[in-house]
């Protein structure tokens, strides 16, 4: 029994949901970021069904890719959520409000 | 399969000389210093030169995901000329304040060398690594000031917004993805021909571009320019004000005209609403700032808006006219931001008020700064009004005559608070009448870039012939 393909769509798209509500809704930079990587995924999990719909190896080497990408985004932004953290005791968005906006 | 070398002579040098401040970084200790800012303006020139070398070349390589076109080249000594307009800022801002400034350097390349594929790119996969290489290096740059609390909230509002508009950017990606079953464009563009209205596609497009849209800060996507503006270093915000730009629409120009060509109705309606909201929320924005780079922030925003016309009206003309604009604002905005720099340096301020009496403290800086405010206002003759003339123009012809009736009244607006700038800087008195130096390299820049600004407003069929034969690529 093979999966109809829009039952990935469906996961993927409630994979990137929750990643969106959890960008907006967090105030910990750390599960932002987390976040942030949820979103990334669901995107891969549609480059891999998208890969097998169409018997093609590119899916798959995207979704490489953007897990590379992925790891670079989180690492800058621990680097400088630990330069926040020297600076202020603390990774919560609510204390970063010297720019005005 | 043949891979031509010689295409990317371009993306060689840049990565080059990005290896030399590398190893350089590594082996040598006079690099971190002073030397590092020297290689990479001499670099900038040599990459200008080495961009004069696909002058006029169109093909493809790396089977069809790598292509030169005009509008390829364009981009690219665009870029070059950004750099050498950045350079001698950073090293006036960076050099002083660091132990180490040859790593920003490093990191000032390796954002160039994205660009200069992202430009090239015609695979979905290659413009998405290449954007995020140029974003990456941007995050970086932005936070550069590890010591103060507002570059490091610069940064990281810079990167969780931008890593969220990858992240649209990339879920677009994978839909279209699904649905063509490849990531290059011109499968993509045959497919899109046959189901133009494959909902799949038409949400993945909706998507990128809201990602795109994010990159060149059009309204409702816009909410992290004042902020990263006002925190980032002024060299970065320079940098990103122009390339981030610039970046943005090189990725709109090629998705909307070359591969999504049957989105064109939706385009065009999508585009001028969105033009109309960004002209006015960043000139509106702009009148109530008190810090110069915050009101730059607006102003960039507004002009964000104008460039929108361009992508709403579409044809040659639009698209001609948009390219025309994107040098005027480029060249005005580095001149504009040596100015900021150099004030910000000396007076140690980036409060509007420090540009009191501006004009008896240094009347050089003072001068240039005038001539740049007028040519972002759009004050004939400079370069900025045949900018905002072209492109109004092409609306009217366009049938978007309430576009540009709206971009002409929101010049009066951006005139009430670029003009307020200057009367401080001429009629009002300064609590401080010490004369502000300028540096010798900065001198000279601004001196090129005011009689540029002059010149191309002057004389524009040059740089008008060279946008005409830059969006021959599109159509």
């Amino acid at each position: 029994m093979t999966i109809p393909l829009s039952h990935y769509l469906i996961v993927s798209g409630i994979l990137f949901t929750i990643g969106l509500f959890g960008l907006m809704i967090r105030r910990n930079i750390l599960l932002i970021l987390l976040s942030i990587e949820l979103m990334l995924n669901a995107a891969n999990l549609n480059f891999i069904a998208g890969s097998a719909l169409h018997g093609e190896i590119n899916g798959q080497l995207t979704a490489f890719f953007v897990m590379v990408i992925a790891a670079a985004e989180v690492t800058i932004g621990l680097a400088i959520a630990v330069l926040l953290f020297r600076k202020m005791d603390s990774v919560d968005t609510n204390d970063i409000r010297h720019l005005k906006g | 399969m043949n891979i031509m070398w010689s295409l990317l002579i371009p993306e060689w040098t840049v990565f080059a000389f990005l290896m030399i401040l590398l190893f350089g970084e590594m082996f040598s200790r006079e690099f971190s210093g002073k030397l590092a800012s020297q290689v990479t303006f001499l670099g900038s020139f040599v990459t200008l030169i080495a961009c004069f070398s696909v002058l006029g070349v169109t093909d493809s390589t790396f089977g069809g995901s790598f292509m030169v076109d005009s509008l390829a080249t364009f981009f690219k000594i665009f870029f070059a000329i950004t750099l050498i307009g950045v350079v001698p800022m950073c090293h006036e801002f960076f050099d002083r304040r660091l132990k180490n400034p040859g790593e920003f350097y490093l990191v000032l390349w390796s954002s160039l060398l994205g660009l200069f594929f992202l430009v090239s790119a015609n695979d979905l996969l290659l413009l998405f690594i290449a954007l995020e290489i140029f974003t990456l290096s941007l995050y970086i740059m932005a936070a550069y000031l590890k010591h103060e609390l507002l570059s490091i909230e610069a940064g990281l509002k810079y990167l969780i917004l931008g890593s969220l508009a990858s992240a649209f950017m990339i879920y677009g990606i994978s839909l279209i993805y699904v649905s063509c079953g490849s990531t290059s464009f011109p499968v993509i563009r045959e497919v899109f021909a046959l189901r133009t209205t494959h909902s799949l596609i038409l949400l993945g497009i909706l998507f990128i571009l809201s990602g795109v849209c994010f990159k060149v800060a059009a309204v409702p996507f816009q909410f992290w320019v004042p902020d990263v503006y006002e925190g980032a270093p002024t060299p970065v915000v320079a940098y990103l004000s122009v390339a981030s730009k610039a970046a943005g629409f090189a990725i709109l120009l090629k998705l909307l005209f070359t591969v999504f060509i049957p989105f064109e109705a939706a385009r065009t309606l999508m585009f001028s609403v969105l033009a109309a909201m960004t002209i006015l929320y960043g000139n509106l924005g702009a009148l109530v700032q008190t810090n110069i780079k915050r009101l730059f922030g607006y102003s960039s925003i507004g002009h964000a808006g104008y460039l929108l016309i361009g992508i709403a009206v579409g044809g040659e003309a639009g698209t001609s006219a948009l390219l025309y604009y994107l040098v005027a604002y480029g060249l005005t905005n580095i001149a504009a931001f040596i100015v900021i720099t150099e004030v910000g340096r000396r007076v140690g301020s980036d409060k509007i008020d420090a540009y009191r009496g501006l004009a008896k403290r240094s009347p050089f800086l003072a001068g240039t700064f005038f001539v740049a405010l007028l040519s972002l206002a759009g004050v004939p003759p400079l370069a900025g009004f045949f900018g905002k003339f072209l492109v109004l123009l092409a609306a009217v012809r366009g049938g978007l005559g309430w576009l540009a009736l709206l971009g002409a009244l929101a010049v009066a607006i951006s005139l009430f608070y670029y003009l307020s700038l200057v009367r401080m800087m001429y009629i009002e008195e300064s609590s401080s009448e010490q004369a502000i130096g300028v540096s010798p390299v900065s001198r000279f820049l601004l001196v090129i870039l005011t009689a540029s600004i002059i010149l191309v407003g002057f004389w524009q069929e040059p740089v008008l012939s060279f946008t005409r034969t830059a969006v021959h690529a599109l159509f």
